[in-house]
């Protein structure tokens, strides 16, 4: 460096001080009236010059030479550098070499220190989104199993997450509706549930739970919503989660419960009336003979065995509905069950002058049953045709057997008042009467719904019915044939 | 109360019975009907001083017989005592809207029914009086 540096001043000195000499000789010349004359300035200054300029040439050469030999160095430093072969840079006598090689070196030790950090910390974010992306897998995989439908929008209102349930209940595909706003996914008849969304986002507190009721298939259906806010680490709301809840079949199960404790009551306190009201008049001696007194008793005591009644049929649909009751299944022949059962209605049928049409046994019509809860069943059907049949009527039973099906069918036709086409539908509800026929006989609108539980949900059977208004009806029932019924039947 | 005219409408037959020989024991006329359609034409008919009704009756309800009656001149102010199984059935508001005069749940006491009627008529004379 040194060496460089007097080297450069040397000769920098030399051509200065050889221009200065030239430069006098003509100023000289100037001033004595003479022209200038190289010949003249060679004379006067000439060995000097040639001197100055001898030197001067040779410094300039050392100085090339110098240059030169430096920027091959830096050139084949850089290229040991391009070519991160850092070691390969040994330290030589160059002192200008040695300074930026060891600078370089710095610089580059500094940075590859930094590069390391840098991928050290590229590593652990890259280790952080990987967890991250296995956590939103894991949550994505949570929310796309349940059943409710989710939905979780940001901030802005714009949908970040949403499963299959809220996608088909609002329409919406839920996989590429990412980062769209809410408003525009669900439709405009929807729009009190995307309110209530920005709403809750909107205001304090954790939570808000609202039943909200939308139309699905033409039908009305009620989900509660339970929306939450999310919260950042800075406590601010970052978006919203709402899970709806399909309670559509509980609020119909709740006012289901609700209609029947209704008419339970209703039918219940409508005996128990009659009993209380002819057992005060007793007791206040409003019966004044005896004959009245006889009435009165028969009154509280028919209304009582009506009120044992309802309750026995209450119990009895409720055991076979909640699977409670005990069922004792054996091979038992439909037309002896029947043939029981008439000679008990028999004198019913005789009361009201209705004739019965019996058919004779067949050969075989054997099927797996409780015999009692098969015996009620025949009971209930034959007297409801007594009681909507009018004096002089007939009621005609006939018990058929397809082989090829393996069924034993039993029918019931009377020749009553019938019942409207349109009612037929409602005719085994809980309590349904038909209107039109209410005046007719009395009932408690368990019996139809005791014979279709029986049949149907205990003995795998079928109840149907056919019935035209002011002709008559024909009730019966199918159940399967011992022989096609399976024996471990038998033993459950 | 004597010689006062009641209609009484239910469709169970024991309860028209009952009422009906507690009122008669009591010097009241009865005139019967077994649902609502039935007790307006005899209210049209017999014009009676009260009727005591059943709410759920099949053809017409008592709540429609009692809309019906407040619809007709003759009959507006014909008092009404409902009996019913459905206490809660009727709210305030229906009840004040259809001026029912009283609402008496099943099971309920014959005696306490002939209670109500008393008072009522009596309350309506006095009305009539002022």
């Amino acid at each position: 460096m040194k060496f460089g540096r007097n080297l450069y001043l040397v000769v920098t000195g030399i051509v200065a001080f050889s221009l200065f000499i030239g430069g006098l000789a003509q100023w000289q010349s100037s001033g004595t009236g003479e022209g200038w004359c190289f010949a003249g300035y060679l004379q006067r200054w000439g060995s000097c010059v040639l001197v100055c300029y001898v030197v001067a040439a040779v410094g300039v050469i050392l100085l090339g030479w110098y240059w030169f030999s430096l920027a091959g160095k830096i050139t084949s430093i850089a290229n040991y550098i391009r070519q991160d072969k850092l070691d390969c840079i040994k330290p030589g006598t160059n002192a200008v070499i040695n300074t930026l090689t060891e600078g370089v070196k710095e610089r580059f030790d500094r940075y590859i220190r930094h590069i390391t950090e840098l991928e050290n910390q590229i590593k652990d974010l890259q280790i952080q989104i990987q967890l991250s992306q296995r956590r939103e897998k894991n949550t994505e995989a949570i929310i796309y199993s349940i059943r409710d439908a989710v939905i979780v929008i940001d901030e802005f209102d714009k949908l970040l997450m949403a499963n299959e349930a809220a996608g088909t209940l609002f329409g919406f595909d839920f996989r590429t509706s990412r980062h769209k706003l809410i408003s525009e996914l669900i439709d405009a008849d929807r729009h009190k549930f995307v309110e209530l969304l920005s709403h809750s986002r909107q205001t304090g507190g954790r939570a808000t739970r609202q039943e909200i009721e939308f139309f699905q298939e033409g039908k009305p259906r009620t989900f509660d919503c339970i929306i939450s806010r999310v919260y950042d680490q800075a406590e601010r709301i970052c978006g919203v989660v709402a899970a709806m809840h399909d309670v559509t079949r509980e609020k119909e199960i709740s006012q289901m419960k609700n209609d029947f404790v209704s008419h339970v009551s209703h039918e219940l306190k409508t005996p128990l009336a009659s009993i209380m009201a002819y057992s005060e008049m007793l007791s206040d001696g409003e019966a004044d003979d005896e004959q009245t007194r006889k009435e009165f008793y028969s009154v509280i005591q028919n209304q009582a065995k009506r009120l044992n009644r309802l309750i026995e049929d209450i119990l009895n649909v409720s055991r076979i509905e909640s699977g409670l009751i005990k069922i004792n299944k054996v091979p038992v022949s439909l037309t002896i069950l029947i043939e029981e059962q008439l000679q008990m209605i028999k004198s019913y049928a005789e009361e009201k002058n209705i004739e019965i049409i019996g058919q004779k046994p067949i050969v075989f019509d054997q099927v797996y049953a409780d015999k009692d809860m098969i015996s009620q069943v025949i009971v209930n059907l034959l007297s409801n045709a007594i009681k909507y049949t009018r004096p002089g009527g007939s009621v005609r039973i006939k018990t058929e057997v397809d082989e090829i099906a393996g069924l034993a069918r039993v029918s019931i036709t009377d020749t009553g008042v019938g019942i409207p086409e349109n009612e037929l539908g409602h005719l085994f509800e809980k309590f349904y009467r038909v209107e039109a026929n209410k005046n007719v006989a009395k009932g408690t609108g368990l019996g139809l719904n005791l014979v279709k539980q029986i049949l149907e949900k205990v003995h795998n059977g079928r109840v149907f019915v056919e019935s035209k208004v002011g002709v008559g009806s024909t009730f019966g029932f199918e159940l399967p044939l011992a022989t096609r019924e399976p024996v471990e039947a038998m033993l459950r | 109360m004597s010689g006062k005219k009641v209609l009484v409408v239910d469709d169970e037959v024991h309860i028209i019975h009952v009422v009906a020989i507690k009122l008669r024991n009591n010097g009241y006329e009865v005139v019967t009907a077994d649902n609502g359609a039935e007790a307006f034409e005899a209210a049209l008919k017999e014009n009676p001083d009260i009727v005591v009704t059943d709410f759920q009756m099949p053809v017409m309800s008592g709540l429609e017989l009692i809309e019906k009656l407040r619809q007709c001149d003759q009959t507006r102010d014909i008092p009404v005592i409902m009996l019913t199984a459905r206490s809660f059935a009727i709210s305030k508001e229906q009840q004040e809207s259809l001026r029912i005069a009283g609402c008496l749940s099943k099971p309920f006491s014959p005696k306490e029914l002939l209670e109500n009627i008393e008072d009522i008529l009596y309350q309506k004379e006095l009305m009539v009086d002022n």
